[in-house]
């Protein structure tokens, strides 16, 4: 839809035929093209549109850095080019997502969104990451820099490979997850190439970078340094065209000792890892007789099951799994309440959960009023066919 | 074996009050359970011993206080001292609380001994000839168990033990020694410091693989006030938005 | 040689054993630390303490007061006439002897019948089973003796029959002063004169913890050996009447705990080679497994040792078992000096525990939070700041419960009403600490101090008439605990200024709507500072009828919520709240009223259908509301 902007003065300018007292003009001669793309004011409302909330709402300020990412030389097109190509970058930046099992989490697609943030004017995205991805140039990478596998667990294998290719390419920025993966990555990088590493950021623009410190008591800001990491849902990712992820050719490893001789990973039983670290917890209250069928979904849900104290006084379930003041408080990101009305002690427990979902038969429960989704209904009647829809998929 | 736990200046981050960092202590309890009480040596470097002092209260029975300047890298002393000191392991916090909190100098100061470094031990075990066995903590409760060679330097993740509680006879009972250092001026940072600010997070997207009409509803309603009520509708249509709910906040993990 | 002199023989026979026994007993006493007393007021007060202080508790049960009184004054009473007889001959005073062993021998009965056929779960049982039995014996022997001996031996074969029967029984009682059930006569009468806290005969509620010295080489007690040698007394005084035992909130909830057994766990302790297999009241409620050995020498808790650490923090310091002991004995002491070395000593808290303590070393505040944060609950409220160097009639002290949203709107409705009353009041803002209560019933007396000094220092700055508080924790610790560190002030709960702004007509009041209230006398305030009346006649001037719960005023029970059992949380069959919220709703009230943001979060945490619970200022605030315009208007 959108076409190169025209300039009709640079047109006519261009068309004039030289000499002579009255202008005239060559239907002939070939137009200049205008090296600025047309704007779409529409488009670019819409893509300034914060979503939520009823009234439409505009972030032209994008102060945290917020910002969805479009980048104006490769503006979609229907006639220009479906793939931005970047031919002679002036620099790169560098990505180094976590991607455990070469799936890029939300975190590794928002590194890609900044790393495009700090590549505007003339430089280029570099993935460093293990083969074997997902869609790399879906996400944003105009490079892609094959980082050598490393077999079992060796971060500092990783680490080495990582500080290799930062100090043999023109790396002006490389951005690591600020995880506990990606941090460890980052800090050992830094500690390899004697850089200081801007950690934790939790904005970021070309100008600016902002970290808490002291205790999230003061905000330290600067320009931003060569190693930064980046903490979750700070920037948008790119939403921009596909990149071409070209590969670029990295200096092959130098083998290091390490000190690790063995490592196994032990995956957490949502059945037992303990309530306040679970990430996911549905719990039983007052509403729930069907203890059986209950522990069948939590299963089934893989989350781990909890309890309010009613459940737990008369024994239904064992003490450990209360949820509350006098029991866990709960670091979940989501909760999922099953019959309870919500006690100010059971409520003080769920304090810290993102997500709450209330399955109650009394519409004006505190728990339901707390929840982001409510169902207003018997938990032994949702409980069975919560199960089936479960099985039911692939 | 001997264990060095490293102390750091940190701050209440409600009261900005002198307070160890709650990780430091941890680590002092995972080193103290592995080598009993008398193997443990505290190590801080700072101008003031307010925070690390309370250490003492928790359970370390001896901790040496490298006194330098405001402003100056602790690293080259404490590089010194470790050498001097040679234990089989040192213990730092994940990240402190009150200073930089950026976590680097464990790296920083591993790369300077030699020696490696291993994150977010959450417990500890003993292993035969010199080894270590490490649990390590990962996200949503896993954990990774590594056996390493000693010495090394690990860093202690909150999950591990929950410090002992602040026992005033024990912070009576500790002892301090403190040495000076040679100054070691720290390289000028470009950092501008003002008040915190929380910045605003991205905001969640309606649930990928929703209608068109769910992801509407998702965006004028879910994140409005309230919240979203369904009042008496059949289980499967209840279960069904209960699921999609879930995948929306991204806990629901596939099956295999 | 006669019958009656027989007797008088056998009696002082006796007498120098039960001393002797006594003495060896006593000297357990010695291992314990030196205490300052005043021997001479001590003994001199011991009848007055005795007859009104004793019998005043012992008289909520007028049949036990009764067969105490016939019983003890029978035996006693006739003992020592006995000998004035034997020396003497005097038939007159035999036969005033005879009467009093008449006396005896009923009150010897009457121990039988409170005993047999059924004995009430609360006694112990094993010697004192036989107590009745030697009680009859040697009162019966020694009555026949007597009356032989008044009737010119007119009953000759029956006098000598009596005096075989009085020995073996004296006999029994004589050899039960060392470990026996009679230890309690002797231990007892010593205790009133030695009594650790002389001031609470005399009217006072001296209920204030005595400060530790941080600088004495241990802090709190490990051992026996480690109590003054006063309250180890106190510990032999105990007759296990089991009235602390039925009067504990957390005995009823199923908790490790039994106030009496503690009691008697702390003296046998003090004997070397102690074993705690010979007492025979009601155990620990769910006991947990303890070796049960101990000495004057040896730790008193821990797994190995006589009581298990949880027995010690189930206890809500609520003085419950204190108010109930014929005796006198302060449990509450006790359990807080074993404290204080579990904390100060070991770190041993419950596992809980540790985080509000080490928040509010680090934070001031129990929570972590922002101490500026406290006045957050009065958002949209203008709330006067009491500056460095300012005044204001009345300092409001907002406490730990400002920070809950629950006590917020409290705390609300007793701005509002102080505003409509015209009162000068102002807080203190961010320079509030907290009290330091949860602090010193855990155990952590070096926080406990640190925070008074810092409060006393903060309030030194401030010039002002008294200090209100809606929390009655706070106002015990301002009053009284605080005295020790140089803070002395008038600090009133806010029940007794809204009486008096109310009696006063400055707060002009309507009527209710709901009708029946129960007013839910907090600890601290009842117990620990005898303030009932205030709230009670508040209720009455807004004109609510009254009902009272079954257990109330001093002797009310705990809502579960004090000495920092909710962090400790140690479990129990049943929660505090639940059995006290069931007390409530048995009287059929519409409303709890309530006048602690402890209370107000335990008893709304009850679940079910259940009265609603309101903070006394709520509740004025609405009858305020209430009131006819004209005067609200005014």
């Amino acid at each position: 839809m959108s076409r190169l902007r025209r300039d009709p003065r640079a047109e006519r300018e261009a068309m004039r035929i030289a000499g002579g007292a009255r202008p005239r003009f060559s239907r002939e001669a070939s137009l200049p093209v205008s090296a600025r793309p047309r704007r779409d004011p529409r488009a670019e409302i819409e893509a300034l549109l914060v979503p939520g909330g009823t009234r439409p709402r505009l972030d032209r300020l994008s102060r945290g850095g917020v910002r969805p990412v479009r980048d104006e030389a490769t503006s979609p097109s229907e006639s220009t080019v479906q793939t931005r190509i970047v031919t002679e970058p002036a620099f790169l930046v560098a990505v180094v997502p976590d991607a455990p099992g070469g799936r890029l989490t939300p975190l590794d697609r928002q590194l890609f969104g900044a790393a495009h943030l700090l590549a505007a004017g003339g430089g280029a995205v570099l993935a460093l990451a293990e083969p074997g991805h997902d869609d790399l140039a879906g996400v944003g990478a105009d490079r892609v820099g094959p980082l050598a596998a490393v077999a079992d667990y060796d971060p500092e294998a990783r680490a080495a490979a990582v500080a290799q290719a930062l100090e043999s390419l023109n790396i002006r920025h490389a951005l690591f997850a600020e995880t506990a993966e990606g941090g460890d990555l980052a800090r050992r990088v830094a500690a390899r190439l004697g850089e200081p590493l801007f950690a934790g950021a939790e904005s970021l623009t070309p100008k600016l970078v902002t970290r808490p410190a002291r205790g999230r008591r003061v905000e330290q800001r600067r320009a931003p340094p060569r190693l930064v990491s980046l903490v979750a849902d700070s920037v948008a990712p790119y939403g921009g065209a596909s990149c071409e992820a070209r590969a670029v050719e990295l200096p092959a490893p130098v083998p290091t000792t390490g000190a690790i001789l063995s490592a196994e990973i032990i995956l957490a039983d949502p059945a037992t890892v303990p309530l306040g670290e679970a990430e996911f917890v549905v719990s039983a209250g007052n509403g729930v007789s069907d203890i059986p069928s209950f522990l069948d979904l939590a299963r089934a849900l893989r989350a781990t099951p909890g309890a309010s104290r009613m459940l737990c006084d008369a024994g239904l379930m064992p003490r450990a799994a209360q949820v509350g003041a006098s029991g866990t408080v709960l670091g979940a990101t989501c909760y999922l309440a099953l019959g309870i009305a919500g006690a100010p002690q059971h409520l003080q427990g769920i304090t810290g959960c993102e997500h709450v979902v209330a399955v109650n038969t009394d519409l004006h429960a505190a728990m339901v009023e707390r929840a982001g989704l409510a169902i207003i209904a018997d938990a032994h009647a949702v409980m069975p066919a919560l199960i089936a829809a479960l099985e039911d998929e692939p | 074996m001997k264990i060095v736990v490293l102390f750091s200046a940190g701050r209440h981050p409600a009261s900005g009050a002198p307070c160890p960092v709650p990780v430091e202590l941890q680590a002092l309890r995972l080193a103290r359970d592995l080598a009993g009480a008398d193997e443990v040596i505290g190590l801080h470097a700072g101008p003031v011993d307010g925070a690390p002092l309370d250490a003492l209260g928790h359970g370390l029975g001896r901790l040496i206080h490298l006194r330098m300047a405001q402003g100056d890298d602790p690293l080259p002393a404490l590089a010194q001292v470790l050498e001097e000191l040679a234990p089989d392991l040192i213990l730092a916090g994940r990240i402190g609380q009150g200073g930089e909190d950026g976590g680097l100098l464990p790296y920083a100061l591993a790369r300077r001994l030699g020696r490696p470094i291993l994150a977010d031990a959450a417990s500890l075990g003993a292993g035969d000839d010199g080894t270590l066995t490490v649990e390590q903590a990962l996200p949503r409760g896993a954990r990774r168990r590594v056996v390493l060679r000693l010495p090394a330097l690990l860093t202690v993740h909150p999950a591990a033990a929950p410090a002992l509680p602040f026992t005033f006879a024990a912070a009576r009972r500790g002892t301090v020694e403190r040495r000076d250092i040679a100054p070691a001026p720290a390289a000028a940072s470009e950092m501008e410091e003002r008040a915190y600010r929380p910045r605003p997070k991205l905001i969640a997207r309606a649930a990928p693989g929703a209608s068109a009409a769910e992801r509407l509803k998702a965006a004028t309603q879910a994140a409005s006030s309230g919240g979203r009520l369904l009042v008496d509708p059949a289980p499967e249509e209840a279960a069904r938005e209960i699921l999609a709910h879930l995948r929306g906040i991204g806990v629901l993990r596939r099956r295999g | 040689m006669s019958v009656g002199a027989g007797l008088a023989f056998v009696i002082l026979g006796l007498s120098v054993i039960a001393a002797a026994l006594a003495a060896r007993r006593a000297r357990l006493w010695r291992a314990g630390q030196p205490a300052k007393i005043d021997w001479v007021a001590g003994l001199l007060a011991v009848p007055k303490r005795y007859l009104v202080d004793v019998h005043h508790v012992v008289g909520r049960d007028p049949s036990a007061a009764r067969m105490h009184a016939l019983a003890a004054g029978g035996l006693l009473g006739g003992s020592g006439l006995a000998l004035l007889a034997g020396l003497t001959g005097s038939r007159l005073v035999w036969a005033a002897t005879a009467l009093l062993f008449a006396l005896a021998l009923a009150g010897g009965l009457l121990v039988g019948g409170r005993r047999y056929p059924r004995k009430p779960a609360r006694l112990s049982g094993g010697k004192f089973q036989l107590l009745p039995f030697a009680l009859v014996a040697y009162g019966a022997g020694a009555l026949l003796v007597a009356l032989d001996a008044a009737l010119g031996h007119a009953l000759a074969p029956l006098g000598w029959i009596g005096l075989v029967l009085a020995a073996p029984g004296g006999g029994w009682l004589a050899f039960q002063i060392g470990r026996g059930p009679m230890r309690h006569a002797f231990a007892g009468a010593l205790h009133l004169a030695a009594h650790p806290r002389p001031a609470r005969f005399d009217g006072v509620s001296e209920t204030a913890l005595v400060p530790l010295d941080l600088g004495a080489p241990r802090l709190g007690v490990a051992t026996p050996a480690d109590f003054a040698w006063n309250r180890l007394l106190g510990f032999d005084a105990c007759i296990q009447c089991g009235r602390c035992e039925t009067a504990c909130p957390a005995f009823a909830a199923g908790q490790p705990l039994n106030p009496k057994r503690l009691i008697q766990d702390l003296a046998t302790a003090m004997q070397p080679g102690a074993s705690n297999k010979a007492y025979t009241g009601s155990p620990y409620p769910n006991a947990r497994p303890v070796a049960g050995i101990g000495g004057p020498d040896l730790p008193i808790v821990g797994a190995g040792a006589m009581i298990h650490p949880d027995t010690l923090w189930s206890c809500t310091t609520c003085r419950a078992c204190v108010e109930e002991c014929p005796m006198m004995i302060e449990h509450v002491d006790a359990i807080m000096d074993l404290r204080r070395f579990q904390t100060q000593e070991l770190g041993a808290l419950p596992e809980k525990a540790g985080r509000p303590l080490a928040e509010l070393r680090y934070a001031d505040e129990p929570g972590g939070r922002a101490l500026a944060a406290r006045t957050d609950f009065a958002a949209g409220l203008d709330l006067p700041r009491l500056r460095e160097g300012g005044h204001a009639d009345i300092l409001l002290w907002l406490g730990e419960g400002a920070y809950d949203l629950r006590h917020g709107r409290t705390l609300r409705a007793l701005v509002a009403l102080l505003k409509r009353a015209g009162v000068d009041f102002a807080v203190l803002g961010e320079e509030e600490r907290d009290c330091g209560d949860l602090a010193r019933r855990l155990g952590d007396e070096d926080g406990f101090q640190r925070l008074a000094r810092a409060n006393v220092a903060t309030l030194a700055r401030r010039s002002f008439g008294r200090i209100l508080t809606a929390d009655p924790h706070a106002l015990h610790a301002l009053r009284n605990e605080y005295r020790a560190f140089g803070g002395d002030y008038e600090v009133i709960h806010h029940s007794a200024l809204l009486d008096e702004l109310v009696a006063a007509g400055r707060l002009p009041v309507g009527a209710l709507a709901e009708a029946r209230v129960t007013y839910h006398d907090p600890c601290y305030l009842g117990r620990y500072n005898g303030e009932i009346d205030a709230p009670r006649r508040l209720l009455d001037r807004l004109g609510v009828a009254r009902v009272e719960m079954e257990r109330s005023g001093r002797r009310s029970m705990c809502c579960g919520g004090g000495g920092g059992a909710p962090v400790s949380d140690i479990e129990g069959d049943a929660r505090i709240p639940d059995l006290r919220m069931g007390q409530a709703k048995a009287t059929g009230a519409g409303i709890v009223a309530v006048a602690c943001p402890q209370c107000s979060a335990m008893l709304e945490g009850v679940t079910g259908e259940r009265p609603a619970v309101h903070d006394l200022a709520e509740l004025v605030l609405m009858a305020v509301e209430a009131a006819p315009v004209a005067e609200a208007a005014r």
